[in-house]
């Protein structure tokens, strides 16, 4: 009571203070009695809670002698204080409120304050905040501080009274008008709309709430935003990622639990409701024309092979190209999927091709967000020179999807998605897939398209029963057979009209309200309210191949991805836990782990993979620019051993300008013809338009300027492959590279923009005698630079490969560049000797001695290669928690791969040397085509 | 964070100096059983463990147990207390305690402090204190109902080389982590 005069006595200059008062009194209770101050009224609390009632000796006596009655009753009496302790304490538990919120929504700033905790929490923390006087303050009631905010608050005032006002005046409205318009009730019932689906031109992302409009002006949000908002890091608001506000990495700590539940327990998933669709329509010979310009060429996909791809039960995924001057430059990665026709295709004769390719059929092309617009420019273009005319339509904001990967994705779909129709022949072969481990191991390619019920009719899901299933033997018949071909239908997910069925869902009210009506426990029946949810699903193996998981990508109807996702979200696995949420960056780890690459970042020779990197670059640089210059790496002064300073090319970047010689960074102004004057003309492909249609396409970023990254093409696996492998080959395109997974044979780690060298090569005896005997004019920088390189380098780093017995160590070569110091195994006599000496000739030994490092590089470990070994650049690296050392995802130059293979065989020519940027240490490591 | 980890001894006070002759019309399981005089305070029981741990380990055993040493609860009724202290040191604690063969208090009565459970929590050892005060008393019933006495004490004790059989077996063990588990109980 008085606690609380004073408080309202000292005014002003006590709310300024910084000390916490006590907990003012609760006003309502003030007249009915007044309680002590809460905190030490809690301490006696816990006090009182941690003590043992005991009693005297003389309660087991009686009159001072031992008897058996008091004896059983002073024991009961410990018993039960005993008891009582126990329950006491556990009562009286110091946790707060905050603290039993689950991990990953766990906040740490104002983890206190009621209002952030969830709902059933809310009225406890309330009570805490209260007794533990934790100073609030509620914005609406906060003093305006600002000429502004003044203004508003007296507006806001003015407008409310407005504001009730005009609702009183409606209330009146409407109980006087009640009786007079008794024909204005019946309206007229109108259908919700469909949406609008445009024909050749882009769709338009569907219609926010009012509410949530304004933050979603240059972006569209993912089905499932609001939930990941809490749960994740999203890209910043003014910065979305290819227009799209997409989960980077959930809040909590997860990259050791992603490696897991990746691969041996669990299930990481992910919204993948930004990677874009487009449906292509129209005689099945314009189709085939189109997706053959797309580079769809192999024999495989249009022989008898692909039949089961044209029918709709497999799907195809790789890189589609499109056409230039007179090469191809790769656009992305897609998957696309054939919808099936009722008459089945394989049924037909073979003879009747003309009639075949003029029936109608339709296409499902899906594609990563960043290459988009490109596919679908080139799409449009090529549709149109199709006769009869192919029509293309862009279904981004129609179909959404969810990718799984892990042990535990199929049975995670299995218990979210239950087919609508039982007698549905892929909905059955769906259903009998308990006990799949890895999606890997469904046929290659394999597609289930089926309708589902409503996830949130059978909500919570229940786990499922992996001990009922029929056999292992009965399973693996289905996945060897695979039965799906038989009475295939087309899928619904391709038709409009099913899919905005399945959209209008019923509100979850009514869900809730049906819920309880019906037994607990029980699944609610399907009624007529509830429509099929026609879903597509598809596995996909990893490129690597191996053991490594496969993963599940599920398209379904944009609008029921967030009740499909919350049912998955709250699966109880049968390894215990629930499926991890993954955000870009597991996805991206996930790939890396499995030694593949990544879209767009690993890419950096299509222009998605060149606007990725230049945006890291940004990055980079400003990361780089904000640290002080004590603390930054000083490219130019890097020291690479024999006389090499600085970094070779940007430090900052994956460097394929300066490794094709390219023109770095053109300025705005500099014309095309400039451009094409810098770079030799015979290798020059790109044509001018084509170049200004490529610099639109880079998006605003890079508006006046194309970056010369352009110029580099992306070479795949299979070209490179065949080149190697022909007996007359010819050469690899120029400025072409080919994507690589490397491997660290001993040590080392690598990070992004890491330099790759190939060995050095074995000077040839002539050179070897210039080297050593003539003088290298001094001012002739490269060749001294060249002059200072040990001359077997090459046999060098062929030593540090464990088990390389061959070849003595050419130990003088190595101590020609050590530092002359002593070494620690020489005896008492040659020390003195040293010592005395060194005094001597006032040419002490070195000290301090010379780091570490600077002795490696020196001596113990080779020097890196010259510039002219460079052939690539990492792009994504670390420890690889899969592979139990270093790793890295990198591109190397196509043409300097082809050479060294071809000299120095499949073994010797795919070792390399990865050397960070920034450092002068390499390391040896062996790459593989990925 | 940082964490204080403790370890809770539940001690037992047997008295053992019954000469075996002089038996009176009281079962042998009360005479072992009996209460504690009221002098016996948690303050006086320190001190005694103190002044013991500081003759069978020097100034450094004294200063490493002085500080976390802790009585939090005494029965004097049942004979029955549980001690606090670091885990670090707890085995001098119970070194001493083994020791003692008399009440620390003026003209102390000989007798055994036995230590009966070493646990982590405080519950756990609160929940070994309960089983065995009723298995103290479903002895003490049988007692009532005239069952043979001996086999009794025998059901309670495991007969007096089995006690000191399990003991030894308590003292043997060395293994912290084992004693988190609690297996340190006989009886």
């Amino acid at each position: 009571m008085d606690n609380n005069k004073k408080q309202s006595a000292s005014g002003k200059a006590a709310a300024d203070s910084k000390k916490r008062k006590e907990a003012p009194l609760n006003q309502n209770q003030q007249g009915k009695e007044s309680r002590p101050p809460a905190r030490p009224q809690k301490r006696v609390k816990f006090q009182d809670a941690r003590n043992i009632r005991s009693q005297p000796s003389d309660a087991a006596l009686d009159d001072g002698k031992l008897d058996l009655q008091k004896f059983l009753s002073a024991r009961e009496f410990e018993i039960k204080a005993l008891e009582t302790s126990m329950r006491k304490c556990k009562s009286a538990n110091a946790t707060r409120v905050f603290q039993q919120v689950p991990r990953e929504m766990r906040r740490r700033t104002a983890s206190h304050n009621a209002k952030r905790v969830p709902k059933r929490l809310r009225d406890r923390a309330k009570r805490e905040m209260m007794e533990d006087n934790t100073p609030t303050v509620e914005a609406r009631k906060r003093r305006p501080r600002t000429t502004r905010a003044r203004i508003r608050a007296e507006n806001a005032k003015r407008l409310e009274k407005l504001a009730a006002r005009k609702r009183k005046r409606a209330l009146q409205n409407e109980a006087g008008g009640e009786n007079k318009d008794e024909p204005g009730k019946t309206t007229i019932q109108t259908r919700a709309p469909r949406p609008k689906i445009r024909r050749d031109t882009l769709n338009e992302p569907p219609k926010p709430k009012s509410k949530f409009k304004k933050r979603q002006i240059n972006k569209t949000w993912l089905p499932t935003h609001l939930w990941h908002a809490k749960r994740a890091t999203m890209t910043e608001p003014t910065k979305p990622l290819w227009r799209f506000a997409i989960p980077l990495t959930p809040t909590q700590k997860c990259y050791r639990p992603t490696h897991r539940a990746s691969g041996q327990k669990g299930t990481v998933f992910w919204d993948t409701s930004y990677m874009s669709t487009a449906r292509l329509y129209g005689a099945a010979g314009g189709i085939e024309q189109v997706l053959k310009a797309l580079g769809l060429v192999q024999e495989s996909l249009w022989g008898n092979r692909g039949r089961k791809w044209r029918s709709g039960t497999r799907t195809w995924s790789g890189m589609v190209s499109r056409r230039q001057r007179n090469s191809r430059r790769d656009i992305g990665p897609a998957t696309i999927l054939w919808n099936p026709t009722l008459t089945a295709e394989t049924a037909a004769p073979e003879s009747n091709t003309t009639e075949l390719k003029k029936t109608q059929r339709q296409i499902l092309i899906r594609t990563h967000p960043s290459c988009f617009l490109e596919l679908f420019d080139e799409l449009v273009k090529l549709a149109k020179l199709q006769t009869p005319q192919v029509h293309i339509e862009d279904l981004r904001f129609e179909i959404g999807s969810i990718e799984l990967t892990g042990p535990g994705s199929t049975e995670t779909l299995l218990a979210v998605l239950k087919p609508y129709h039982t007698e549905d022949r892929h909905g059955q072969v769906f259903s009998s897939l308990v006990g799949v481990t890895n999606p890997a191991s469904l046929p290659k390619d394999a597609v289930l398209g089926f309708s589902i019920k409503d996830p949130r009719l059978s909500y919570p899901p229940k786990r499922v029963d992996t001990t009922s299933k029929v056999s292992d033997s009965a399973l693996l018949d289905t996945l060897t057979q695979w039965p799906v071909e038989e009475q295939v239908k087309p899928y619904g997910l391709f038709d409009r009209d099913v899919r905005f069925k399945a959209s209008s869902l019923a509100p979850q009210k009514s869900i809730n309200r049906r819920k309880g009506a019906s037994i607990p426990g029980q699944e609610m029946p399907v009624t007529a309210a509830d429509p099929p949810i026609p879903v597509i699903a598809f596995a996909s193996r990893p490129a690597a191949g191996g053991q490594a998981q496969g993963t599940w990508t599920l398209l379904a109807p944009w609008k029921c991805i967030l009740p499909i996702w919350y049912s998955i979200v709250h699966y109880p696995l049968s390894t215990g836990g629930n499926p991890r949420l993954g955000g870009l960056n597991e996805q991206r780890q996930i790939a890396f782990e499995q030694g593949t690459t990544w879209f767009p970042g690993d890419f950096p020779g299509t222009n998605a993979g060149v606007v990725w990197e230049m945006e890291q670059r940004a990055q980079r640089k400003k990361a780089w620019d904000r640290r002080p210059k004590g603390k930054r790496i000083e490219w130019a002064s890097l020291d690479l051993g024999a006389g090499r300073k600085g970094e070779i090319g940007d430090g900052l970047a994956c460097d394929f300008e300066h490794l094709f010689g390219l023109p770095t960074d053109p300025s705005p102004s500099s014309s095309e013809d400039q451009l094409t004057s810098d770079v030799d003309p015979n290798a020059m492909d790109l044509h001018p338009g084509e170049e200004a249609e490529d610099a639109a396409k880079l998006g605003k970023v890079h508006k006046n300027t194309v970056p010369s990254l352009t110029m580099v093409e992306q070479m795949k696996k299979t070209d490179f492959q065949a080149l190697i492998s022909s007996v007359n080959p010819g050469r690899p395109p120029p400025r072409s590279i080919i994507s690589v997974n490397i491997t660290f044979v001993t040590r080392g780690v690598a990070n992004a923009c890491a330099r790759i060298y190939r060995l050095p090569s074995r000077p040839s005896a002539t050179t070897t005698v210039q080297s050593s005997e003539t003088e290298v004019p001094a001012t002739d920088p490269v060749a001294a630079g060249m002059g200072s390189l040990p001359a077997d380098l090459r046999d060098q780093w062929l030593q540090k490969i464990p088990g390389n017995k061959s070849g003595s160590r050419s130990t003088k070569a190595i101590t020609a560049h050590a530092a002359p110091h002593m070494s620690r195994d020489v005896g008492q006599g040659t020390r003195k000797q040293l010592m005395a000496k060194s005094l001597v000739s006032g040419d002490p030994l070195p000290y301090p001695r010379p780091t570490a490092n600077q002795t490696d590089i020196g001596g113990g470990h080779p020097l890196c290669p010259g510039e002219e070994d460079l052939i690539g650049f990492v792009t994504a690296g670390a420890y690889s928690l899969s592979g139990g050392k270093g790793t890295a995802v990198g591109a190397i130059s196509a043409e300097k791969a082809f050479d060294m293979v071809k000299e120095s065989g499949t073994k010797e020519g795919r070792l390399c040397i990865v050397r960070n940027a920034g450092e002068n240490v390499g390391w040896l490591a062996r790459w593989e085509l990925v | 964070m940082v964490r204080l980890k403790d370890r809770y001894l539940l001690v037992n006070i047997v008295y053992a100096d019954i000469p075996p002759g002089q038996k009176g019309p009281v079962p042998d399981l009360l005479l072992y059983n009996q209460p504690t005089i009221g002098e016996l305070r948690p303050q006086t029981i320190l001190k005694g463990i103190r002044s013991q741990v500081n003759a069978l380990f020097g100034d450094c055993g004294s200063g490493s147990v002085e500080r976390s040493l802790q009585v939090k609860y005494l029965s004097t009724a049942t004979s029955t207390f549980i001690l606090r202290i670091s885990r670090a040191h707890y085995r001098l604690v119970w070194a001493a305690l083994t020791f003692m063969d008399r009440l620390p208090v003026k003209d102390g009565r000989p007798c055994i402090f036995r230590v009966v459970r070493v646990s982590g929590t405080i519950r756990k050892v609160e929940e070994e204190a309960i089983r065995r005060a009723k298995l103290l008393v479903l002895a003490a019933k049988d007692e009532m109902a005239g069952k043979a006495s001996s086999d009794a004490l025998n059901a309670l004790f495991r007969g007096g080389k089995d006690s000191a059989r399990n003991l030894a077996l308590v003292n043997d063990d060395h293994d912290d982590a084992k004693i988190d588990e609690g297996e340190v109980s006989d009886g």
